[in-house]
């Protein structure tokens, strides 16, 4: 009987504990939000409105005629148009050789397996400030390459980075080796065995591999700034600088155009949440 | 003739792996390891862009701690804006992983709410929020004028720009949570139920069985989060130009500053080499402490 009575209130105590939770995390996703929505409602207002104390929550007007009035002189399309050109081949070629050195390190015997490893993973610790320099000299000085894109595509095709390598490995290293060995009995070679068994069941590892490149990419503001140096290569991040600095204190038109450059990442991210989520949970993260 | 089979059969499993991995070696050898050498070749040397390198030796070293006016204040200010922006983002990031880890309702929904900002280029983050932190009509001084706090410059204040920035950092972390919650959701249940059996509360099940399952996530998210912070330089590329004064002037900034301002790439490898080291430092000492706090399932591996 009280054992029965201590349940009850252990149920009931869970259920206030749960509740808590609830509570909790909608302050938290409003707070965290919160940013976003003030950045999207100031894009909506204008100027005067902005200047006024104390400030709406809400725009007064919705004044989506900002955005006609901010592309005029913020060329998003010309910039979104440059930014694609250096992201998409750069997350393909990144995926596409993460996955190959991945299936490297997860299934096949060589010598020199260890050593090459264990200089990936230490690259994974080595922070890319410090090697800025001598590659800069070497794309620019070595290869000619100063104002274009090939330096900022062309080391994506060169292993797509150690982290990516490594998640791709544990993801095939958590599919059973019994599928390679089937194959293998039927006659299948080894890069068979890797596009048409094993690149089915890692595609949630690859597009987790593609949205993190494609991030890194959309973030990494000090390389394009280096290597790129005519308003006509730049890319959006670039652009929105230049933009910010050429306009100070017209909020409502900077607004806008951050708000711009906010929804290819989303829209992106929103297509690739479902595999996302998965790909990061199942690789486990067991270092 | 079997064994001959299977040599064959090895050698072409050699082949097809290196060739898998001809990218990531010339990755390694050419973008990562050589230059290395070459950052640490090129400081013993003064070079600025043209005509052939000029051996000096340590003397970039010397200039950089004795007379250089930003370096040693941007080491300073490099490792506050870390030890803010690490800690701020483990501590919400594990509270937030906590939180959705727990049966909630729409919880891929508010997943997603936290990992957005994440998503969000960089650039834009850090013009939006500036705008947030405007001094006069700003979210963040409306929200203080509410609960009667005078208004304060955030960016614009040389005490709070360190500040204002981690803030920022935390809210970006939304790569943590998740990386969080892959690690929660492999705590064994069993772990949980026993502790149950043995009557422990919820406080004792978090503190004895899942923070000690977590610690290599904690370790690995740790380490990260400390390399990504301490190249920290976009804040002061967009916003802050290192300012005010030399407040918000973070190393790589300044390496930036004299590589591609002033022309100056010797010079300027000495800082990456140095910044290189201090990194390299910080890992080391959490290497090495990571063996007295670290609990591995099985005890090997």
């Amino acid at each position: 009987m009280s054992r029965e009575k201590s349940f009850a209130s252990k149920k009931r105590h869970e259920r206030m504990a749960d509740t808590f939770c609830l509570v909790l995390v909608i302050v938290m996703a409003i707070i965290v939000m919160i940013p976003i929505w003030w950045i999207f409602r100031s894009s909506l207002m204008t100027n005067a409105e902005l200047f006024q104390w104390p400030p709406t929550f809400l725009p007064p007007n919705w004044l989506f005629s900002n955005y006609k009035e901010a592309l005029v002189y913020f060329p998003f399309w010309d910039y979104f148009k440059n930014t694609m050109t250096i992201i998409i081949p750069s997350v393909l070629g990144g995926t596409f050789t993460a996955t190959l050195g991945g299936y490297a390190f997860a299934r096949l015997r060589f010598p020199g397996k260890k050593f090459l490893f264990s200089l990936c993973v230490g690259s994974m610790l080595l922070p890319t400030m410090v090697t800025l320099i001598p590659l800069y000299v070497m794309w620019t000085r070595g290869f000619h390459l100063a104002n274009t894109y090939w330096p900022l595509i062309l080391p994506y095709f060169c292993g797509g980075g150690a982290f990516n390598i490594f998640l791709i490995r544990q993801f095939i290293s958590s599919i059973p080796k019994e599928l390679d060995e089937a194959a293998t009995i039927d006659g299948a070679g080894k890069f068979r065995i890797l596009f048409h068994i094993l690149l089915p069941s890692i595609k949630s590892a690859m597009i987790v591999v593609a949205l993190l490149l494609f991030i890194q990419i959309w973030n990494d503001l000090l390389q394009q700034m280096i290597y790129i140096n005519t308003s006509d290569k730049f890319t959006i991040a670039i652009g929105l600088s230049q933009f910010k600095g050429s306009l100070k204190s017209d909020w409502s038109a900077i607004m806008c155009a951050t708000c711009m450059s906010f929804i290819p990442g989303v829209i992106f991210y929103l297509i690739g949440q479902k595999y996302f989520v998965e790909g990061i949970a199942l690789t486990g993260m067991k270092n | 003739m079997k064994k001959q089979h299977k040599k064959k059969m090895h050698k072409d499993e050699v082949i097809v792996a290196y060739i898998c991995l001809i990218p990531s070696i010339i990755g390694l050898i050419f973008l990562t390891y050589v230059p290395l050498a070459a950052v640490l070749g090129l400081s013993l040397t003064k070079w600025e862009g043209v005509g052939t390198p000029e051996w000096v030796g340590l003397a970039n070293y010397v200039k950089l701690f004795t007379t250089d006016p930003y370096f040693v204040d941007s080491i300073k200010v490099t490792i506050y804006f870390s030890l803010i922006a690490v800690m701020g983002s483990m501590v919400y990031s594990l509270a937030v992983a906590l939180l959705l880890n727990r049966k909630i309702p729409a919880r891929g929904f508010f997943r997603a709410v936290f990992y957005l900002p994440y998503v969000l280029p960089a650039m834009a983050v850090y013009i939006g929020w500036s705008w947030l932190y405007e001094a006069n009509f700003g979210l963040f001084n409306y929200v203080l004028s509410l609960l009667g706090i005078h208004k304060l410059k955030f960016i614009a204040s040389s005490e709070l720009v360190v500040p204002s920035l981690a803030l920022i950092a935390v809210w970006l972390s939304g790569n943590l949570i998740v990386i969080f919650l892959a690690g929660l959701q492999n705590v064994p249940r069993v772990y949980h139920e026993a502790a149950e059996i043995d009557g422990a509360n919820a406080w004792q099940k978090f503190t004895n069985v899942t923070i000690p399952c977590m610690t290599p996530i904690i370790f690995y998210n740790l380490l990260m989060a400390l390399i990504t912070n301490m190249q920290v330089v976009t804040p002061a590329l967009a916003l802050t130009q290192g300012g005010p004064g030399n407040s918000s002037r973070f190393i790589s900034y300044v390496m930036y500053q004299y590589a591609f301002k002033s022309g100056k790439f010797s010079y300027a490898c000495a800082i990456s080499f140095v910044s290189f080291l201090l990194i390299g430092v910080f890992t080391v000492i959490l290497f090495a402490t990571s063996k007295s706090w670290i609990f591995y399932e099985g005890g090997d591996d």
